[in-house]
């Protein structure tokens, strides 16, 4: 393997590169996915059958939570990066971890929100609208959980082989990830939330 | 310690804070839908920038102009989809 | 017993049992002959653990062809029911699952894999590349959409085939109109494959624009590639949109949501518009790749390049955009209002001008030409009247008003086949003609091979003009009979008549490889057809590692260059070559994915859970797994490059 020493470690192979470019791509497509959820939210949005519209059963406090926490998390991973970038493996390490734990607060709060909605009679069969809200919603939470998976089998990796070319491209790989999540968590936040709390 | 917290990423932070905040108008004042959605637009996709440019570095990648192509590319046709099919099923239903 | 009632067929037939028996004896046969001749070890070693992406291409192409003749077996079994009124040979429910298996088992399972087989095959040679950028995702992408592909076809002897149309409307297609579990084989399978498909979209993607040999910009790629650089770009963001669609659909029929139901709210519509959202540029995604066949195999047997090579670009860049924005002429009849029934009809007519341009530069490349009328060439010059046939009928479809008399007529089916079929088998016929060579050392038989096309391009013709007519004397798709006093009966034995013909076409391109598998020579050089792009400066069969030297190019033509003009293709001195090992993880992974579609199409938690749990673990182990590939060695490449270059040198 030739690995050019000019560069950051994550881009110092031919094959880290096309890993990077690859992961890129690979976010386009699931913009489209995204964008296909939220094109059936918004034409499902007001059918809402004999259930709850989203006005009556969103609350603003757990959604806010999220939402830091979820920038907070991204914030946190940038912040890894950088420490990965300038060579402070544990620095990195602690950055990387405190991210994973607020994901798992953004799921908890989460988990929370959805057996809430089933409590107040907004469970996934009642109407078109309760199931495109939450099979967008777990859309998301389904990458968020696999990104903690993810995630740790990255911090491992690091710990135990160090800041290898390797190593180091997939937590980039996977902190782009993180960030697109956050991405997509924006537009849930006001086109999902803040709009029909509107 | 300072090394740690580049000055760029923890701008981006307070300024992507300062979006959420914004784009909490909407929900705390008595705006008109017309004006609540070009807030949230705003908002939303300035944040997405801040993520992408900010967090993501697009721009220091040697690809970036596929990258940015494939972005804008993605965008314009999820927009498509979206408002096509907003057109398609509810507006000239 | 109960249990396994839901294993049992609804609506079973003889024809059926029949095929139970032979399915069943054709895997003892298979099992019993790799054991016999101790052949399990070279299967696992040599194919199901393979990286190379000639391999890979191979079995997708296999698969394909497999596809090809079970699809093929159903569209006999339509025009034989259609042949005569009031016919009992099938009834109406089996109609019903033949020609949804018809048109999923050719679109998803028979022209993507042949596409993905032929861009396998020759995108890494054009471009000067050892191999694709993710060789291990390449697999991957291979076993998902094979195991997808058996999923799919397993459906007709255990739980009942799909029965509502390959478009599986809703609300036909939900749990209240189709109770088997036909349609969850629908969601499942399909999803599966689609995986599959949008790895291989990333993985070109990257590949073409990362692993061009030196000097080879952008605007000097070989249009094959071009098309299939393209055709990628288009898979990566629409097959997300089918990945939602179906989970939503699949949400619907198994977990109870009211997506696309007609109560609480949902609406049964939507189904329609998301699946044309993905399924307009689907068939973008086929015939892209053609239209790149179709540019290669002209300008080689013309001896003359591309003409208006920037101008073929353009246009492909401007379709496959413009490929996004069309999908509602599918369903101009639903209901919506004038203003997006003209909108779309507007671009449904744009289309045809990029479309147009490209015939116009394939004319103009053979004229002056000296044109050689071989089995790939036939098939290229016969596309281009045959599809331009179907294209005026699809502008004419593409008028919303006078498209209320088309609708879901025969005269629709008669345009998309003559759109898909010159579109996309003809291309893959001339393809795989045009490159068997480079696949697997000899040439297919040119006087078999031209029975075989006229077979094929008459038939077609005989099938498939007769349903301009019916349709527009109203006869509709999809319906298994009709009376006598329509009068539609004469002109669909015609059509049975084509059918038959198209199928010993079909039979003859069998034989062909038979034939020349036992009597072809085998001594062709390795650029049988002097043909201009890089694929052609390889061995043939391909070493492994496909180019000993990395080629340099500054041309859109350089093996044609280094042929006529002596330009130096190989420059400096030969080294280790960095290749990636074999793996069994991508095989594995999708077998457990097969069992996973299996449990969830049945509804067996238990079992869906633990293979979902299965998946991730393979994915875990593909975390931590440390596997750097190996190196070819100096000596060797020296060695399996001795006879060869010397035999290139001499060509020259």
């Amino acid at each position: 393997m030739k690995i050019d020493n000019s560069l950051p470690l994550e881009y110092g192979t031919e094959q880290n590169k096309m890993n990077i470019f690859g992961f890129w791509i690979f976010i386009g497509a699931e913009v489209m996915l995204f964008a296909t959820l939220f094109a059936t939210y918004f034409t499902l949005e007001h059918r809402t059958g004999s259930g709850p519209a989203g006005s009556e059963i969103f609350e603003l406090t757990p959604v806010l939570i999220e939402t830091i926490v979820l920038l907070t998390s991204s914030f946190m991973i940038g912040l890894g990066v950088h420490a990965m970038r300038i060579g402070r493996k544990n620095a990195m390490i602690t950055f990387f971890s405190i991210t994973l734990l607020l994901g798992l607060v953004f799921l908890g709060v989460e988990i929370y929100e959805f057996t809430h909605y089933a409590h107040i009679g907004a469970g996934l069969q009642v109407s078109a609208f309760t199931g495109i809200l939450l099979t967008t919603l777990g859309t998301h939470g389904a990458h968020v959980t696999i990104g903690l998976f993810w995630g740790l089998f990255i911090i491992l990796q690091v710990k135990k082989r160090g800041l290898t070319p390797q190593t180091a491209n997939k937590a980039f790989i996977f902190s782009l990830y993180w960030h697109f999540l956050d991405v997509v968590w924006i537009f849930i936040f006001s086109f999902i939330y803040l709009k029909g709390m509107m | 310690m300072s090394e740690l917290f580049p000055r760029k990423q923890v701008m981006g932070f307070v300024f992507s804070l300062v979006l959420t905040a914004a784009a909490l108008t909407v929900y705390f004042l008595d705006v008109s839908f017309t004006v609540g959605i070009t807030i949230l637009l705003a908002t939303a996709f300035v944040q997405a920038a801040v993520q992408l440019v900010g967090f993501m570095h697009v721009g220091e990648n040697e690809d970036k102009t596929m990258i940015y192509m494939n972005i804008y590319y993605g965008l314009a046709i999820a927009l498509f989809t979206i408002f096509g099919t907003l057109l398609i099923m509810v507006w000239d239903m | 017993m109960d249990y396994f009632d839901r294993f049992a067929i609804p609506h079973p037939s003889p024809a059926i049992y029949a095929s139970m028996v032979a399915i069943g004896l054709t895997m003892i046969a298979i099992v019993i002959g790799l054991t016999y001749f101790k052949k399990w070890g070279y299967l696992w070693s040599e194919w199901l653990t393979t990286v190379d992406h000639k391999r890979i291409g191979i079995m997708y192409l296999i698969s394909a062809l497999l596809m090809l003749f079970r699809g093929g077996v159903d569209a006999l079994m339509m025009r034989a029911q259609t042949a005569v009124p009031d016919n009992k040979l099938l009834d109406a429910q089996h109609y019903n699952e033949v020609f949804t298996t018809h048109g999923v088992v050719m679109i998803i399972f028979m022209a993507m894999p042949f596409i993905y087989a032929l861009m396998n095959l020759v995108v890494p040679l054009q471009i000067g590349a050892r191999d694709v950028a993710f060789p291990r995702l390449n697999a991957l992408s291979f076993w998902l959409f094979f195991m997808g592909a058996m999923l799919f076809n397993i459906s007709f002897v255990i739980g009942g085939s799909p029965d509502a149309g390959w478009t599986s409307y809703f609300p036909l297609a939900g749990n209240d109109f189709s109770q088997s579990v036909g349609t969850n084989y629908y969601l499942i399978a399909i999803q599966i494959a689609g995986i599959g498909t949008l790895i291989s979209g990333i993985n070109f993607i990257a590949t073409i624009f990362k692993m061009r040999a030196p000097g080879m910009k952008l605007m000097k790629m070989p249009m094959f590639t071009w098309t299939a650089l393209i055709t990628n770009a288009i898979v990566v963001f629409a097959f997300p949109v089918l990945t939602i669609t179906l989970l939503l659909g699949t949400m619907d029929r198994l977990f109870g949501t009211h997506i696309f139901s007609m109560t609480n709210g949902g609406m049964d519509m939507l189904w329609a518009n998301l699946f044309w959202v993905w399924g307009h540029p689907e068939v973008y995604i086929l015939v892209l790749p053609a239209f790149g066949i179709y540019s290669e195999v002209i300008s080689t047997f013309s001896r003359r390049n591309l003409y208006g090579y920037k101008s073929m670009v353009a246009s492909i860049v401007i379709i496959s955009f413009m490929s996004f924005l069309v999908w509602m002429h599918h369903f101009f009849t639903m209901g919506q209002g004038p203003l997006s029934n003209s909108i779309f009809s507007i671009t449904t007519m744009a289309i045809a001008i990029p479309t147009g341009i490209k015939i116009f530069n394939w004319l103009l490349t053979m004229r002056k030409g000296k044109i050689e009328f071989t089995v790939p060439m036939l098939y290229s010059v016969g596309f281009i009247p045959i599809f331009t046939i179907g294209g005026v009928t699809g502008v004419m479809l593409g008028m919303a008003s006078a498209d209320y008399q088309y609708h879901n007529t025969m005269f629709l089916v008669a345009h998309f086949h003559y759109t898909i079929i010159p579109g996309v088998v003809f291309a893959m016929l001339a393809g795989l003609t045009y490159w068997w060579p480079k696949m697997f050392g000899f040439m297919l038989n040119e006087r078999i091979g031209k029975w075989a096309f006229w077979f094929v391009a008459i038939g077609f013709n005989v099938t498939f003009f007769p349903m301009f007519f019916t349709g527009l004397d109203g006869q509709a798709r999809r319906m298994y009979t009709y009376s006598e006093a329509t009068g539609f009966g004469p002109l669909n034995m015609l059509s049975f008549a084509g059918a038959i013909g198209l199928a010993i076409g079909f039979a003859l391109i069998v034989y062909n490889v038979y034939y020349s598998t036992r009597h072809a020579s085998r001594d062709i050089g390795s650029d049988p057809w002097n043909a201009r792009t890089l694929e052609w400066a390889t061995q043939t069969p391909v070493q492994s590692y496909n180019f000993a030297r990395t080629p340099q190019v500054d041309s859109i033509e350089a093996f044609w260059d280094y042929k006529k003009n002596g330009k130096p293709l190989f420059k400096g001195e030969i080294e280790k070559i960095h290749m990636p090992n074999n793996s069994g993880m991508p095989f594995i992974m999708s077998c457990i994915f097969f069992v996973w579609g299996f449990s969830l199409v049945f509804s067996m938690w238990i079992p869906a859970i633990i293979t979902t749990i299965a998946i991730f673990a393979c994915l875990a182990h593909r975390s931590f797994e440390k596997d750097d590939g190996h190196y070819v060695s100096v000596e060797e490449i020296e060695a399996t490059e001795k006879d060869w270059e010397v035999l290139a040198d001499e060509n020259r």
